[in-house]
Parts: C-alpha cells; sequence; structure tokens
C-alpha cells in the first residue's frame, strides 16, 4: 500500500513485534539503537579494511567497501596535502602545508582555496569525529537538546590563527580566498572582523561573489543595534551585489528574510517588498523564505485575533507544491505555521497545511522526529480545542501511534475534549492508551482522569469499566507493575472510591477505607456519606458503625451528623450505640 | 479587459458591512473607478457606502463632486473582485491583473449629491450585469430620485457604448447574440418597467433566462439569478414602504459578505471579455479562483525592493560549474540532516537503496557498471593486429607469438582496450630489451 497505514508503526522498526516502540522514549532509544548499530559497522570495515578485500558484488558497490580514513601519502607533496584535505584533518593538512612552503615548493592555487575552506569551516579546529562509537547520529537524534547546546558552544574564531597566518602569506588572494575567510568569520562568530575583511577586499577592488554576501547579510544584525541600522547595511549590501553584478540567489534573499526577523517592526515591510523581489527576479520562494516572513508578522505571543490573512494567503500560494528541501530552516516552517493557527484558533487552515504537508514529498519536510513532534502535538491540540470528539477521535486514531506519540498536555487535551462532548465513556480506552504511551506514572494526568470519571454517576455499565479503570489505577499506585509508585493523594483515593461504590463493589470500597488509615489521608464528607448510604442500602448496620467510628477517628467535622444519621437510619443493637 | 455594464444601486447597506476591493493597477491605467452604492434611501442618504476601486489608490477626482466617504484608499486586503452590490449578484467585477489598457471607463456618476447614489459604469459586457440593471429599473421608478432617473438614461447610454465597444473586443464573445437579445430585453423592461411587485417581472425573468442561456451551466445561473433579483425585489419593497428595520432584516439575510456574492460571481466571471484570448474560464472553485487572485495581489504586488533587476538569458552566461568546496559538501550534509529522510515503506526503501547503488537497477541491465566500455566500439578490441605493425619483427616466431597473443587478447572480454593496448607494449619493450639475445639466435628477422 502506498498511503500510510494508521495501525502500524514506522516502518523502520519493523522487524519483530516486540521492539515495536510504543512510547516516544522508546521511539528513541530504538533509533538510536538502529543508527548506532550501522555506525558500529561502519567503524569496524573503516578500522579492518584487511578483512575485506574481496568484492563480491559485480556492479561494484562502493558504499559498502572501506574508506580511506588513514593516510597513506607520508612524503611532502602536494598531493599529500591534498588527501590531507579531503580527509578533513585540519592540523595535519596545515603542518603539510607548512613544510611545503619551507621547501619552498609552491602550492597551486586550487589548493590553497581547498586548504583555506577547511580551515576555516572548522574554524582551525577537528572535524567532530564521524563513525565513532559516539556517533553523530546521536547528535542528530538527540537532535534539539545538543543542537542548542552547539549553538551555544559554537566555536568560537581565534585570533590570529592559522587561516589568517595562511592568509597573510599568501602573494596574491583572490576572492575566493576572501570568501573563505569571509564565510569562516561569520559562521564562527567574528562578524566584525568578517565586515573588515569585506572592507578590505573592496579596497582592493575585487568583487566579491555571492556567497561573500550571503554570509555578510546574515551576519548583519550582528554589528548593528538598532533595527533601521541593521536594514540599512543590508540594503547597501545589497545595492552593493548589484553594482558588481553579483546575482542573488535564493539563499541570499533567505538570509535577508532571516536578518529581517531581528529588526523589529520594518520587518513586516520588507519582507513583503523582499517578496516581491524574489518573485520579479524568478526566484521561487522557498518554504524557509515563508517560515521567515510570517515570523515577521505573527509573533509569537502578542495576540493577532483572527487575522490569518497572510498565512492564508502563503498556504493558497503553496497549496499543492511539493517541495525539496533547499535551505535548513524549511524544516521549520510547519510547525511555526502551525504555531500560528493554534494561537489563532483556525482550523481551517490547520487542515490545510495538514494537506499541504500529505502532498507530494512535503513529509520529508517535517524534520526530525522533535519537530515532528512538536508539529503534530499542535495540530492535535488545535483539534481537541475546536472540532467535535468524533473528529477528535478519528484524528486520534490516525496519527497515533504511527505518526506521533502524544505527551502530557496532548493526552490532557484530549481528556478535556472528551470531557466536552460528554464522551467521557471512552474513558477506560483511553486510559489504556495512557498506559502504553507509559505516562502511566504521571500525576497530574492520573489526577485529572479520575476526577474526570468520579464526578457524575453514570450508567450501570459504564460505571462497571469506570471501577474497573479505577482498580487499575490502583494497582499503578501501589507500584504492583514495578513502575515507580507514585504517592497517593486525598483526591485521588477519594475517587477510586467513590468509584468503586458506585460499581457496588463495596468490598474493595472498604479496603481502600483502610487505605486511607494507612497513609495518612482523609477522606472527604462526600465519600463518607456515600459510604453511609450504602451501608444503609446494604443493611449493614455494623459497617455503619465501623464507618462512624472511622470519621471520628479522622475528626472529620461531619461525625457526629453521621452518627446521627446512622441512629436514625439504623436499628442498632445497644452496643452499637 | 472587461467591461461591465454596471449598475450599482445598491439596496442602503452599512459601511461596514460591504466588502472593498481595490485592486492596485500600474500606474499608467488611468481609469478610476467608483462604485458607489447609491444609498438608497431614505434614511440612509447620508451614508452612501461606496465601492471604490481605483487604480494605484489614487484618488478619484472628485468630477461629480459627489461626497465619497470611504471612497479612497480602502485598500482591503480582501478579493480582488468588486463585490458588487448583493443585489445584483452579477457585480462581479474582475479586475487585476487583466486590465492594463487604459481604456476609459466611464464612469457616469448617476448619484448626484443628496443622494449620493453613484453609479459607476464600467464596461464588462455581462449580460448579467445587464440583468441587474433590470432590477434597478424597477427600484429607480420606486425611489424616483434622481439618481433613478438617471440611471435609466445612462442605462441606455450605456447599451449603446457597449455596443460600440464591443467591436473593440479582439476576444472571442461568448453569445453576442445572445447579449443583444438581452439588452433589447432589457430596453424593453426599462421602457415599460412597472415593477413594485413581489413576484418579478415576467419580463425580468425572461431577461434571465435570455442572459442564463450564455452561461455554460444554465439553469442554475437561471436560478441563482432570479433568486437574486427576487432579493433585490425584497429590498425595494422594504425601501418603498420605508421600513427601515425590515431592510435592516432583509440585508442581514442577504447575508451581504463574502459568500453569497462570490457564488453568484461565478456565471458573471465565467463571461469574460479580456483580451488574453480566454473566454470562458474554467469552473473553478470559488475560493480557489479567489484565493488565487488574492494572492497575487498581496503577497507579490508589494512594491519591490528595486535593487536588483532581472537578467535576461541572454545576459546572464551560466557561470562555470565550479568544484564543489568543502561548505557545499557541508550544506548538503546539513540539509540532509534536518529532513527526515526515513523510508516509510519498503519501496521507499528499495528507492534508497537504489540510489546508495546498493540495489541493482531494474530491468536488470546486464552492462551495468561498465559504462565507459559502451563508448568503446568492438572493433578496437578485436582487430588488434596494428599494433603489431611498429617494434616487432614482421616475421619469425616473435611475430608468430605475437599473432597468437593478439589473437588471445581479441577473445578477452574482460580487459579493457587499454589494457590490452599496455600488454602488447609491455611485450614490445620485452623484446626490444632481448634484442641482442634474438639475433645471436639468428631468430630475430627485421
Amino acid at each position: 500500500t502506498e498511503a500510510i497505514d494508521p495501525t502500524a508503526y514506522k516502518y523502520q522498526f519493523q522487524d519483530d513485534p516486540y521492539l515495536a516502540p510504543r512510547t516516544s522514549a522508546e521511539f528513541k532509544l530504538f533509533s538510536l539503537s538502529q543508527e548506532s548499530g550501522r555506525s558500529a559497522a561502519k567503524y569496524f570495515i573503516n578500522s579492518n579494511p584487511k578483512f575485506f578485500t574481496k568484492d563480491f558484488a559485480e556492479p561494484h558497490i562502493p558504499c559498502l567497501m572501506p574508506e580511506k580514513v588513514s593516510l597513506l601519502l607520508e612524503e611532502v607533496s602536494e598531493e599529500a596535502l591534498k588527501e590531507r584535505i579531503s580527509l578533513r584533518k585540519v592540523k595535519a593538512a596545515v603542518d603539510m602545508y607548512d613544510q611545503l612552503l619551507q621547501a619552498g615548493t609552491g602550492v597551486s592555487m586550487e589548493t590553497t582555496h581547498d586548504l583555506l575552506d577547511l580551515i576555516c569551516l572548522y574554524s582551525d579546529r577537528e572535524p567532530v569525529q564521524e563513525g565513532g562509537p559516539e556517533t553523530e547520529d546521536v547528535v542528530r537524534q538527540e537532535g534539539w537538546r545538543i543542537r542548542r547546546a552547539s549553538d551555544f558552544l559554537k566555536t568560537i574564531w581565534r585570533e590570529n590563527n592559522n587561516a589568517e597566518r595562511i592568509f597573510n602569506l599568501l602573494p596574491e588572494r583572490d576572492t575566493h580566498c576572501y570568501s573563505a575567510l569571509i564565510r569562516g568569520m561569520i559562521r564562527h562568530g567574528a562578524y566584525v572582523k568578517a565586515f573588515d575583511m569585506y572592507t578590505d577586499m573592496l579596497n582592493n577592488r575585487m568583487t566579491a561573489d555571492v556567497r561573500i554576501f550571503n554570509a555578510l547579510i546574515s551576519g548583519a544584525p550582528e554589528v548593528r543595534e538598532k533595527y533601521n541600522e541593521r536594514w540599512d547595511l543590508i540594503a547597501e549590501l545589497l545595492n552593493q551585489m548589484n553594482q558588481q553584478k553579483v546575482q542573488p540567489n535564493l539563499l541570499t534573499f533567505n538570509s535577508v528574510l532571516k536578518a529581517l526577523r531581528r529588526c523589529g517592526s520594518l520587518a513586516r515591510t520588507q519582507a513583503l517588498h523582499t517578496l516581491s523581489e524574489m518573485k520579479a527576479l524568478g526566484i521561487a520562494p522557498s518554504l524557509a523564505s515563508f517560515d521567515h516572513t510570517l515570523a515577521a508578522f505573527y509573533k509569537a505571543a502578542s495576540p493577532t485575533q483572527g487575522q490569518t490573512d497572510l498565512l492564508q494567503e502563503v498556504m493558497s500560494e503553496l497549496a499543492g507544491s511539493s517541495f525539496t528541501c533547499q535551505d535548513p530552516d524549511d524544516v521549520l516552517f510547519f510547525s511555526n505555521v502551525m504555531r500560528i493557527c493554534l494561537d489563532n484558533k483556525d482550523i481551517e487552515l490547520a487542515y490545510r497545511v495538514q494537506s499541504l504537508v500529505e502532498a507530494g514529498e512535503n513529509w520529508r519536510l517535517l524534520g526530525d522526529s522533535h519537530q515532528q513532534t512538536i508539529y503534530y502535538g499542535r495540530f492535535f491540540s488545535l483539534l481537541c480545542m475546536m472540532e467535535h470528539i468524533d473528529v477528535v477521535l478519528k484524528w486520534y486514531r490516525k496519527l497515533i501511534p504511527s505518526l506521533y506519540y502524544p505527551n502530557v498536555q496532548g493526552m490532557r487535551d484530549l481528556l478535556q475534549a472528551l470531557d466536552t462532548d460528554s464522551r467521557l465513556d471512552l474513558l477506560p480506552t483511553i486510559w489504556k492508551d495512557i498506559q502504553l504511551l507509559g505516562h502511566a506514572n504521571k500525576s497530574e494526568l492520573i489526577e485529572e482522569l479520575l476526577a474526570l470519571m468520579a464526578r457524575e454517576t453514570h450508567s450501570p455499565e459504564v460505571q462497571e469499566s469506570f471501577a474497573v479503570c479505577a482498580l487499575d489505577v490502583k494497582s499503578v499506585f501501589n507500584g504492583d507493575r514495578g513502575t515507580l509508585s507514585l504517592e497517593w493523594s486525598t483526591s485521588a483515593l477519594c475517587h477510586i472510591t467513590s468509584l468503586l461504590l458506585r460499581a457496588k463493589r463495596t468490598q474493595e470500597a472498604w479496603e481502600m477505607l483502610q487505605l486511607f488509615k494507612a497513609k495518612n489521608r482523609v477522606p472527604s464528607e462526600e465519600l463518607m456519606n456515600e459510604f453511609l448510604l450504602e451501608c444503609h442500602a446494604a443493611g449493614a448496620p455494623d459497617r455503619a458503625v465501623e464507618l462512624v467510628q472511622l470519621s471520628a477517628a479522622f475528626c472529620l467535622p461531619a461525625t457526629p451528623r453521621l452518627a446521627q444519621q446512622t441512629l436514625k437510619d439504623f436499628d442498632l443493637t445497644d452496643e452499637q450505640r | 479587459m472587461y467591461r461591465c455594464v454596471f449598475r450599482a444601486v445598491c439596496p442602503v447597506r452599512q459601511p461596514a458591512a460591504h466588502v472593498f476591493e481595490t485592486c492596485v493597477l500600474p500606474a499608467r491605467c488611468v481609469q478610476v473607478f467608483r462604485v458607489a452604492d447609491g444609498g438608497g434611501a431614505k434614511a440612509l442618504s447620508t451614508t452612501s457606502t461606496s465601492f471604490c476601486e481605483k487604480s494605484d489608490g489614487v484618488t478619484p477626482p472628485e468630477r461629480d463632486g459627489k461626497r465619497s466617504e470611504d471612497k479612497d484608499s480602502h485598500l482591503s486586503e480582501t478579493a480582488n473582485s468588486v463585490e458588487g452590490k448583493t443585489d445584483d449578484g452579477s457585480k462581479v467585477i474582475r479586475m487585476a491583473e487583466q486590465r492594463e489598457d487604459s481604456a476609459v471607463l466611464k464612469t457616469s456618476e448617476g448619484g448626484a449629491a443628496p443622494q449620493g447614489g453613484v453609479t459607476v459604469e464600467q464596461e464588462v459586457g455581462k449580460p448579467t450585469q445587464v440583468k441587474g440593471d433590470v432590477a434597478k429599473s424597477g427600484k429607480e421608478s420606486l425611489l424616483g430620485l434622481l439618481g433613478a432617473m438617471k440611471v435609466e438614461v445612462t442605462n441606455k447610454k450605456k447599451l449603446k457604448n457597449l455596443k460600440a465597444k464591443q467591436r473593440y473586443e479582439p476576444a472571442v464573445k461568448p453569445n453576442p447574440a445572445a447579449l443583444e437579445s438581452t439588452i433589447s430585453m432589457f430596453q424593453k423592461a426599462t421602457a415599460e418597467s412597472s415593477a413594485h411587485s413581489e413576484t418579478l417581472d415576467p419580463d425580468l425573468v425572461a431577461a434571465a433566462s435570455a442572459a442564463a442561456s450564455t452561461l455554460p451551466n444554465q439553469s442554475q445561473a437561471e436560478s441563482e439569478l432570479l433568486r437574486q433579483l427576487r432579493r433585490h425585489e425584497a429590498v425595494t419593497e422594504a425601501q418603498r414602504k420605508g421600513d427601515m428595520s425590515n431592510l435592516g432584516v432583509i440585508i442581514a439575510d442577504m447575508k451581504v459578505g463574502r459568500r453569497p456574492n462570490r457564488q453568484n460571481a461565478r456565471p458573471a466571471n465565467q463571461i469574460r471579455f479580456d483580451d488574453d484570448g480566454q473566454g470562458y474560464t474554467h469552473d473553478r472553485s470559488i475560493t480557489a479562483e479567489l484565493d488565487g487572485v488574492r494572492r497575487r495581489r498581496n503577497l507579490f504586488s508589494g512594491k519591490r525592493l528595486g535593487i536588483f533587476s532581472p537578467t535576461t538569458d541572454e545576459d546572464k552566461t551560466p557561470p562555470p560549474p565550479a568544484k564543489p568546496t568543502i561548505w557545499d559538501v557541508d550544506f548538503a550534509n546539513h540539509l540532509v540532516l534536518s529532513t527526515n529522510q526515513m523510508p516509510r515503506n519498503g519501496f521507499e526503501e528499495m528507492i534508497q537503496w537504489t540510489r546508495e547503488g546498493k540495489l541493482w537497477q531494474y530491468p536488470v541491465n546486464n552492462e551495468a557498471g561498465l559504462e565507459e566500455e559502451a563508448s568503446v566500439p568492438f572493433h578496437e578490441h578485436v582487430f588488434l593486429e596494428k599494433h603489431l605493425e611498429e617494434g616487432f619483427p614482421s616475421q619469425g616466431p616473435v611475430r608468430h607469438f605475437m599473432e597468437l597473443v593478439v589473437s588471445g587478447l581479441s577473445k578477452n572480454p574482460y580487459v579493457t582496450v587499454q589494457q590490452k593496448k599496455e600488454h602488447i607494449a609491455w611485450f614490445r619493450d620485452y623484446f626490444q630489451q632481448k634484442t641482442d639475445i634474438l639475433q645471436e639466435a639468428d631468430v630475430y628477422l627485421n
């Protein structure tokens, strides 16, 4: 089948049903383990190439063969330098270059370019080892956490590092050298220096190329403080670009738009202008351009009630087309758009976004698993808020668990939706799902669930199912399943007890009362009343007396009233009086 | 280019209720329309709401000296088509992109100041527009104000102009005949407009059916037109009776706003006399149409930065394809990492493997992996004697031997031509080195 099967889990895990991921934690774990297995295999192949010399495959499959990871050429030559560059060994390459210079042999311009590129990309540090036991896929899958951290720990462009040194040693520098340096500086945070180098370049009457401009534009907000100054700088750069007859490309405009996000109120008008410019030049905007533009218009916390006009236009523009990823920021588009829909409570638009996601290959642009979770989470909460419960349940079955594992908030939204549409009879099934998803140890979720169940009395069979559910919850609390046992709270105890009572499971209810005592929690007054009624209905006066004694033990204010009622309703023996 | 005969006599409407369309036309378009709703009436005469379409937001000159509130600069972000007042439903003027010509559209201001009713004509050859005028005729007599009279007058003028202008239409006219008949019917209706009846004038009905006959979906259009006419009648009735609250109810019932008008706008849109030779447009859904129009207007129609100029293909020489630098590799890596590349099912996994080379390409090609060999003609493999011409003796055991070598090589499919040549070259060098031994053995006959 070509369509997505909502009852199946992700294809990559379809091996052993025991290994089907049921919670988001399992999902992460399994995908990480898959990736680490692959990289471990690769590591073995690469480190022991002598075992993999015989090539069975016809035609030859290069990606399964061991890669060359160790240096072969040791002599001082340009070949060796090129080899080091291709293997991305920064330090070795720099050493080799120095040796070559000392030996007097010239190094070709091309190789120098490559060398400078290498150094600037990694800011004179060694690149992260790929294929080692700590896989790069860990970086990818752990995705957001490590990426955030690495954003802050971005490598700093040190003063007088090798790149600058080599650059200064060059007899003649051309555009490519400058571009390598400028891009490296922007990437690693030395913005002012980059601009200085650019002016240097202009003074030497050289034209820059489009990549230099892209880098400079993206670095513009860092070198100016005020909004209009930033925009002026960007505009000036664009004008210079035009003067130097450099054609802008998509990335240019995307960097303009991204920089505009930090230009405050100027962003709105200028973003639209930029879009028109792109259209006039025939450059099709990518999702990232739209993302930046929308971000300029829809700030996260400001109230824009109901004004989704721009977003609607964007959606109509994009409707039905399939995209490839052209900019790393493309993947943020969908989750941001869904956030806007959520803020504006616009369900129609959300449906359109969803249909865009389902069109063609766009699902790839949802990003990694974290972005996907965000997107689907927002979509689901919007659905729960706005739609009828049947629709919500339809989407629930569609999305979960094949595409999305809801978190606690998502489950609470679902509970709320059930409550709104009075479908509380579905609660036990939802409870099972909660257990499956691994949220059964979240106390607030359980509290809410119990409260919803216990709030009103329902029909007998519903009550019965509730009671079963309540017993289930009780076992969770007791830690019967080996999960972490939760602390009993008063409300939980009360709710469970009342549920059991309503389902006429008096014995268990009495056990619960004992639990009250054991856990030092005080039962509520309604509970006592219910019990009394129950005893009355069951005709068990001694129970009633016990009840009164219990309540006296708890020093409940209702004790006297209970006593009176007991006296009134029951025929007590003298002893019991 | 549209010509619409456009009569806007609209029931009173709150200014807030109408929908403004503005189209931002290129600067050279000098036509200015003012579509004002004839305030009809009585108490609301002060609130003549006007629909303006202006080119580039130029305030229309107050040629008629009529006050036009909210005429100007109500550049709202709504759909392009002017929602004509609801009463005709068919008064959608499709502006925008097609209107580049600076044809002068007449704006006749029928409504003078007191009533503020301004009728704007735009020539759109829509018989349905004409239709609307019929309704107006009833209203005109009802109102008895100058606007009404003028409308009638200008109607006739308009019609004549319409006919006159029709010869400017290069495009295919859907049904000029029908148009003529509609016009004639209109004139008839105008002449003997009686109106004030809850039921529709039979002439109106006849005109409606004539108009509808020009449209593709005849019955639907007809029913829509008739429905609109009935609505208009109701409104005019209410106005005549001076029942303002009723009017309000009726107007509310009309659901002034987007949907019904757009619904009715569809038949009108389909009869467009436009220059680009489209004639009938496809029957798209209204929202898609208006979405398209809206989008083009608002997202990309703003002012440009004006920094770059689009180059033509002749101007720009394609830049020499640069060797992918490490930056490009890094960028590509980043892209791949950020998107979701996991296959969703077995097919996608197989596609991915095929791309990586792990899986054969189906249907299986026997010569996969041997692409460069495909370009080598077979005779270079087989006829290798020409390599024996220099460097080797032409007779004798050496030659005999080499001929055997060559015949063996020519039957070898596994070795490339280059390797074969090297093989022979090796032998050449070898025998060159051993020349003296061969001469000693009297074998080397040259």
